[in-house]
């Protein structure tokens, strides 16, 4: 369908698209090797400065829980909200009133991080004022970060959903299962890919973010992006900085891949289509 | 009659009780912890600012004042200038991307089916890499002493202590970078759907392949174009890392602006007025998008 | 294809009685209007009609997947109204299948006997039994990804009847198979259905699938049944235009006005038996009396009643022999489908088989006498 001269063509302005999208990254890698001072070639210096610096481990920890956190409630709050969305909402409505959860799904989506993360530090620091509760610090980093992990585990639980045959509900219950019953014997086995993927995608969002993590974080809760934006602004670019960086871009990398391969194996990349075409 | 009605009712009532059971945490959640913090910023727009740049009554339009440039010393066109650099820098990354866009999507297009979902991931993967660390990545590469910079030292474009960054240049590549899967993953998944009946049949009629490209697979491809557009646009106008790690004073964007506002100088509603601007300019986008769409005749992306 | 032996029994296991199941879709006009319903323990009843009549709401209130809004529906003389889908003794296979995509084919089919807590071994050998009886136990491990059209349909029949369910309801099970698979299939199920003695109700459009396979039929349209009862019934004596048209072709003409037996149509006037010989009932029934013609009812012949002859050979005396013209033949195999044109501007459709009494076949132009035998002739509502 394309003719082999426009193939070449756009292999030729592909490839060395591909090789543009990861050179930053692997500059980042290449920079991380540096010799130690006051030496030459390449060696794990700065990986093992990395290692022995509390501050580092501490923000990776706090990084850790709250990726973990925010993208386990996130999953239970989406998948509750995918499934009740796709089984219990009337499609025969229409109007504004109908719309309004979709409304609600998509402002996350939609609404600026920078806008998200102001207003929440806004919304925080009055609820702080007037009642004591909610200071900013990782319990407010983690209600943000479900917040905008929510919707997109919603959507992809609820494409799973909305992709099945919709009989199966009632298959089930004709076959004797009340509702508990086909929630556990037919709902989460099915929908269980879904599920993952979306905690997958909720952890994957939770440590990319930087902007939102900014505003909402408090003076004791430094977790790794922002550790890394405040040593660049302190003292540029440093072999630390790109360690974790690297750290960071190859376990991401490398969970990308697993899950892919593995769903893959699975699903045949269904499941990836569903993520590719919200992220 | 009246009591079929009746069994409707309950049935209906059941309907939304389940409903509320499964979706409402969530929906809630979203209400409570953005739209109700979003409302807020908005309404704090319309206060004075104290001292502390706290927002205090009365009420008082001068943020927005502030937000046209009006302030004790006169008018400065600071802001007017920040606005329009920030427009023509999400406009300059979208067109980047769109044009980088078609050949690698009709690339993976021209590509076995099998291998497709692959190369669609390693387009999408840098994006999940955090966004400090993929923004900062590029000064290594267009950075003062970096390769790309002594290259272009000795091409003239820039004199030896100055980097390609930071700097508008850096700016717009990195937009372009970061939003760059955005525009992809629509665009290859309305271009997946052509229908190649239409260019083979457009074969006879035009004579070259740039025509026949413009007339046969661009129209089909343009849904998927125009969200794409929406994609990159609307969150290259507002970004706040990439031009405060890669921008550098002199290219100061309005997400910059907005978050000096509430952390070095803070004058919260100042910074609340200045993010309603960009949320109406942003609004007036989309609205004008929706209407071109509808225009052009784009079909809606599959949604809830 | 005879009744069952046994009288109607509406509280016999497997027996349905449905009164006044109405159901309204909110908004909408009823999807179920008022239906009452007698379905008999052991027979195969079709619940025929054009997509959109209801059937398949009636279908899924009596599996319990939707609430009347009005009317009471007896399963073995039990009220259902109370008892969800998961403990009714009825199954269901639908017409997508609605195969389990996380569960191969001997754990689909062991689902329902599961969820009742049957235990491994007592299921493992019911499921067994069943794969056997259906042929499909080489697939036992399979995934329904994995299966054609055809097994599905046998995996999903399995699935309900392994089971054990009082009624089994067939949802267009064999709409998405291919012309020869769903032949096949069709006498399969019937063999089944016979061998089991469950009753089977199954909701189709097809009238053709109708006929093969009940031993009643109700024709149903906009949320109403039009007509219940045998299949030979309902097709030699259909009560309305709606039914006549849809079980078989018919040609119809409205009744202007009568005097006795002689109906007054735009054929001109027109003999009316009056009474009905069910010739082809086993054992003969004694003819039927029926009422006069009387404006406002139509006058309905099926095509293969209608008798055509060479126009110089045609038989003299004869009541309803009207003369006209060939205008269109379609050779369809076993028979021939003829379009006539009458001298007086009407026209007729008409069948001929082509078998050896046949004495010859017509060609568009060929000048005919056809022939209304006015036992043939059916009075309909409209």
């Amino acid at each position: 369908m394309i003719p082999r001269s426009v193939r070449y063509l756009l292999s030729g302005i592909s490839w060395p698209v591909y090789i543009l999208l990861y050179t930053p990254l692997a500059l980042v890698a290449y920079y991380s090797f540096a010799p130690a001072p006051n030496q030459m070639g390449h060696s794990l210096h700065a990986y093992g400065v990395l290692f022995h610096d509390a501050e580092v481990l501490t923000a990776l920890q706090r990084s850790l829980l709250l990726a973990f956190f925010s993208a386990t409630i996130s999953t239970m709050l989406g998948t509750l909200l995918g499934y009740g969305l796709c089984r219990f909402r009337n499609r025969r409505a229409k109007g504004v009133l109908a719309n309004i959860p979709s409304l609600i799904i998509y402002t996350p989506i939609i609404m600026p991080s920078l806008v998200f993360g102001i207003s929440e530090l806004i919304f925080f620091n009055f609820v702080h004022t007037y009642t004591g509760l909610l200071a900013a610090g990782l319990q407010t980093m983690i209600i943000a970060h479900i917040t905008f992990q929510v919707p997109y585990v919603t959507l992809t639980v609820f494409a799973r959903l909305a992709g099945l045959d919709p009989y199966l509900f009632d298959a089930s219950h004709d076959l004797y299962a009340d509702g508990i019953k086909s929630f556990i014997h037919l709902i989460i086995p099915v929908v269980q890919p879904a599920i993952i993927g979306g905690f997958l995608l909720g952890i994957t969002l939770s440590i990319d973010d930087f902007t939102i993590s900014f505003f909402t974080a408090g003076p004791g809760s430094v977790t790794l992006p922002i550790y890394i934006y405040s040593a660049i602004a302190r003292k540029g670019i440093t072999p630390e900085v790109n360690a974790i960086g690297t750290l960071m871009i190859g376990s991401i990398i490398a969970l990308a891949l697993i899950h892919f391969f593995i769903t893959r194996h699975r699903e045949r990349g269904s499941q990836f289509a569903a993520r590719g075409n919200i992220t | 009659m009246s009591a079929a009605k009746t069994e409707v009712e309950y049935e209906a009532g059941r309907q939304r009780l389940r409903l509320l059971s499964t979706a409402g945490p969530g929906l809630g959640w979203i209400v409570l912890f953005l739209l109700v913090p979003s409302a807020v910023l908005l309404g704090i727009a319309f206060f004075s600012a104290d001292d502390y740049g706290a927002p205090v009554l009365p009420l008082s339009v001068q943020p927005f004042q502030q937000v046209a440039g009006f302030s004790l010393l006169g008018w400065d066109s600071g802001n007017i200038v920040i606005f329009l650099r920030s427009l023509q820098q999400a406009g300059i990354a979208t067109l980047v991307s769109a044009v980088l866009s078609y050949p690698l999507v009709f690339f993976i297009l021209s590509r076995p089916a099998s291998i497709r979902p692959l190369l669609l991931l390693f387009i999408v993967l840098p994006s999940w890499t955090n966004q400090v660390v993929r923004t900062y990545a590029w000064l290594e590469l267009l950075g003062p002493d970096a390769p790309v910079t002594w290259i272009a030292h000795h091409l003239g474009i820039v004199p030896p202590y100055l980097g390609l960054a930071p700097g508008s240049f850096a700016v717009t590549t990195g937009l372009a970078y970061n939003y760059l899967p955005y525009m992809i993953v629509p665009l290859y998944a309305s271009a997946e759907k052509l229908d190649w009946t239409l260019v083979e049949a457009g074969r006879d009629l035009y004579a070259s392949g740039v025509k026949l490209f413009w007339h046969t697979v661009f129209p089909q491809t343009v849904p998927g174009l125009l969200s794409g557009v929406i994609f990159v646009a609307i969150p290259a106008f507002g970004d706040y890392i990439v031009p405060q790690l890669l921008g550098g004073d002199k290219a100061l964007m309005i997400g910059s602006l907005i978050a000096n506002q509430f952390t070095e100088t803070p004058d919260w509603p100042y910074g609340a007025a200045l993010t309603i601007i960009m949320l109406v300019l942003t609004g007036l986008g989309l609205i004008g998008f929706r209407i071109l769409t509808k225009k052009i005749g784009g079909g809606e992306e599959a949604a809830i | 294809m005879t009744l069952p032996a046994a009288p109607p029994l509406t509280a016999a296991r497997g027996a349905i009685s449905l009164s006044g199941i109405t159901r309204i879709f909110a908004g909408h006009i009823p999807a179920v209007d008022h239906i009452d319903l007698d379905i008999h323990a052991g027979e195969f009843f079709t619940l025929l009609g054009p997509s959109g009549c209801g059937k398949t709401t009636l279908l899924r209130m009596i599996a319990g997947f939707e609430t009347p809004d009005a009317g009471r529906i007896l399963i073995s003389g039990r009220e259902m109204q109370e008892v969800p889908a998961f403990k009714r003794a009825v199954n269901t296979v639908f017409q997508s299948y609605a195969l389990f995509p996380h569960l191969n084919v001997e754990q689909n089919i062991g689902f329902g006997l599961k969820m009742q807590g049957v235990k491994t071994p007592e299921r493992k050998k019911r499921v067994d039994a069943i794969m056997e009886l259906m042929q499909i136990g080489q697939f036992a491990t399979r995934s329904a990804a994995q299966l054609s059209g055809g097994q599905r349909q046998r995996v999903a029949l399995a699935r309900a009847l392994v089971n054990e369910p009082e009624v089994v309801l067939l949802d267009e099970p064999l709409s998405a198979l291919d012309a020869k698979l769903r032949a096949e299939l069709q006498i399969e199920l019937l063999r089944m259905q016979k061998r089991l003695g469950m009753t089977f109700i199954f909701v189709t459009h097809d009238q053709h699938e109708a006929l093969v396979m009940s031993d009643r039929i109700a024709v149903m349209s906009k949320g109403k049944i039009q007509q219940v009862g045998p299949v030979l019934d309902v097709y030699e004596k259909p009560q309305n235009v709606f039914v006549a048209e849809f079980l078989g072709l018919s040609n119809i003409w409205p009744i202007l006005s009568a005097q006795g037996q002689t109906a007054q149509t735009a054929l001109g006037p027109l003999e009316v038996a009056d009474v009905h010989l069910a010739r082809l009932c086993a054992p003969p029934q004694a003819p039927e009396a029926v009422p006069p013609p009387t404006p406002g009812r139509l006058a309905m012949i099926r095509p293969e009643k209608i008798w055509i002859y060479n126009d110089a050979a045609a038989p003299t005396g004869r009541p309803n022999m009207f003369p006209g013209t060939i205008r269109e033949a379609i050779y369809m195999g076993a028979s021939t489908q003829y379009r006539i044109e009458l001298h007086c501007g009407q026209f007729v459709l008409a069948y001929d088989t082509n078998n050896q009494a046949a004495e010859r076949s017509w060609r568009p132009g060929e000048n005919v006498a056809v022939e209304l035998k006015p036992e043939n002739i059916m009075l309909v509502e409209p």
